[in-house]
């Protein structure tokens, strides 16, 4: 192949890809912004300017949508703070760890919506928990788990930690497998202790993957829980536990609010674009 | 005095593992256990072993809810779409990894930046799209969007792998007057296997799991997919929780069969991000 053919191979072999990204990624995207500026029930469009943004900055649903996601983004270092403990446990190679390993994992392949129904189901009103909390003599902390709003945000967090805690200790073992033993040898013959070993040696090595998981759960908090919200709450009582994602969902495609809920995905993507900059900056700072 | 120090804080570590795994499996072992009861022993003894082992459950989904095709159904849509997402994404990987040409990092960033992208933005053209060339409630809809929202990942992870492989071969192949499409099949294929495995892997459990595309898509209740009938039509049944959770058994035995057999492609596939 010569160089002047290579470079028709090369263009010929991404036309495709890109085809098909221009129809059903590109197209609808700048769609979606056209028609966050008019008054769309699918098949007719009116333009009305800025009003869809106005009324999402007014009408309310605002504030709300983003205490949601922000108790969820909240719950982020949490998750964090868990697996990047299980990891450092997990690398102590005691018997049995690469069972517990690979258990870990085993929730986060299963779908949103068996993790969301099944949590459902145990925390019923007359379910799983609330008959062990009776059988083990702590009768009166029985909760309506699923009809209070902090219950439920609890139940929904819960299993965003179930799914993710597998995700996070893979990450975590191989950034830690990555550190070289010399390290930890040196270390040793300067006599530090486990905590300096800790908090000198491990954490720091970790930034990359630490910076890596903390950014895919951030998103993931805003673009990945609808499957969990619709199994679990439906988004209610009223929008009580509804996400910006979910409400782009009940607006389009319960409602028929097109350009709202277009606006509303316009509104989705810059907080994305937004999350996505700063991890560019951060990762060129820990580059350097 | 210190080895016994040191083993009592081991087995301390393993106390706190095994604690957690107990938490982790729990919920599947109280899944599978409840949908062998009847609904009144569930309510009654919602802990513990069946005390009567009840499979009318799982006859139930066969027969009035037809299981069988929903599985075929999935299986269906997952296969097309992993066809078509490899032949499109397999050449632009190699395009990226090893040819030169103009422009290549630039479609590059591109094609990596659309990942970054929320699904969310696009699903309301699409879905009028779809509904204007008449392919709403029609599974070309959904192994279309399936297929297409994979490229980017899809091809980031092979046009990662693909970089490692040693150009000397590929040079010699090419002195030889290797075609494009002998190079492709003899040489490209076979080396990136394991990285083609790995991302259909992903991909597999990702649209088994998926319940956003298809819910919105399909609307006859004879082309849904598994995850989606359990999540609507057994939802409906939604006081006869056994029902629900033999349906939530079922529709996550394919997920949990892959991930015993492929394991290990997936710790090495949820890595290359994170190492980048």
């Amino acid at each position: 192949m010569s160089l002047k053919q290579e470079r028709w191979v090369g263009l010929f072999s991404l036309l495709p890809a890109f085809l098909l990204l221009a129809i059903f990624v590109g197209y609808p995207m700048f769609n979606t912004f056209f028609h966050s500026f008019t008054k769309w029930d699918g098949v007719t469009s009116v333009f009305i300017g800025w009003d869809n943004f106005q009324s999402i900055l007014t009408n309310g649903d605002l504030p709300l949508m983003l205490r949601n996601n922000l108790i969820f983004l909240l719950s982020v270092p949490g998750i964090l703070l868990i697996s990047l403990t299980v990891s450092v446990l997990l690398h102590e190679e005691v018997r049995g760890w690469r069972f517990f390993r690979s258990v870990y994992y085993l929730p986060a392949i299963l779908s949103s919506v068996v993790i969301g129904f099944l949590a459902k189901s145990m925390f019923t009103n007359n379910g799983i928990v609330n008959t062990f909390l009776d059988k083990i003599g702590l009768g009166h902390f029985t909760v309506d788990w699923l009809n209070t709003v902090p219950t439920e945000f609890m139940i929904l967090i819960l299993c965003f930690y179930w799914q993710t805690l597998g995700q996070g200790t893979l990450i975590f073992l191989s950034g830690l497998s990555s550190i070289s033993n010399e390290l930890f040898d040196a270390a040793k013959i300067d006599g530090t202790s486990w905590r300096q070993k800790l908090f000198y040696i491990v954490i720091p090595s970790l930034y990359p993957a630490i910076f890596y998981f903390t950014i895919v759960n951030v998103i993931y908090v805003f673009v990945g829980l609808f499957g969990l919200v619709y199994s679990i709450t439906g988004g209610g009582p009223g929008y009580e536990t509804t996400p910006i994602d979910y409400m782009i969902y009940i607006q389009a495609f319960r409602s028929g609010n097109m350009g709202y809920a277009s606006a509303l995905s316009v509104f989705l993507f810059f907080i994305v674009m937004f999350i996505t900059w700063i991890q560019l900056k951060i990762s060129n700072r820990l580059e350097q | 005095m210190k080895t016994a120090y040191i083993k009592w804080i081991r087995f301390l570590i393993f106390i706190v593992l095994a604690i957690i795994a107990v938490m982790s499996l729990y919920p599947l072992f109280y899944m599978a256990f409840s949908s062998m009861k009847p609904t009144i022993e569930y309510i009654k003894h919602p802990m513990g072993l069946p005390q009567t082992w009840y499979f009318d459950n799982f006859k139930a989904l066969i027969y009035r809810f037809s299981l069988f095709r929903l599985f075929g159904n999935t299986l269906l849509y997952v296969g097309l779409s992993m066809v078509a997402c490899l032949t499109i994404s397999i050449p632009a990987a190699y395009a990226f990894a090893k040819l030169k040409f103009s422009f290549r990092n630039g479609f590059y960033i591109a094609m990596i930046a659309t990942m970054t992208i929320p699904g969310v933005t696009f699903i309301i053209p699409n879905y009028l799209l779809m509904s204007k060339i008449g392919w709403t409630d029609h599974i070309v809809s959904v192994v279309v969007i399936w297929a297409v929202s994979a490229i980017p990942s899809t091809v980031f992870l092979l046009t990662s792998l693909m970089r490692g492989m040693p150009d000397e071969i590929l040079e010699a192949i090419k002195m030889d007057g290797a075609k494009y499409y002998q190079t492709m099949t003899k040489m490209i294929l076979p080396m990136s296997l394991p990285g083609v495995v790995t991302v259909s892997v992903f991909n597999a459990t990702n649209w088994w799991n998926d319940l956003l595309t298809p819910l919105i898509y399909l609307q006859s209740d004879n082309l849904k997919t598994v995850t989606v009938a359990v999540a609507t039509v057994l939802n409906r049944f939604s006081s006869d929780y056994p029902l629900l959770l033999s349906g939530l058994l079922l529709s996550s035995l394919p997920p949990i069969a892959i991930y015993i057999v492929f394991q290990s492609y997936i710790r090495k596939g949820l890595v290359v991000g994170a190492v980048k």
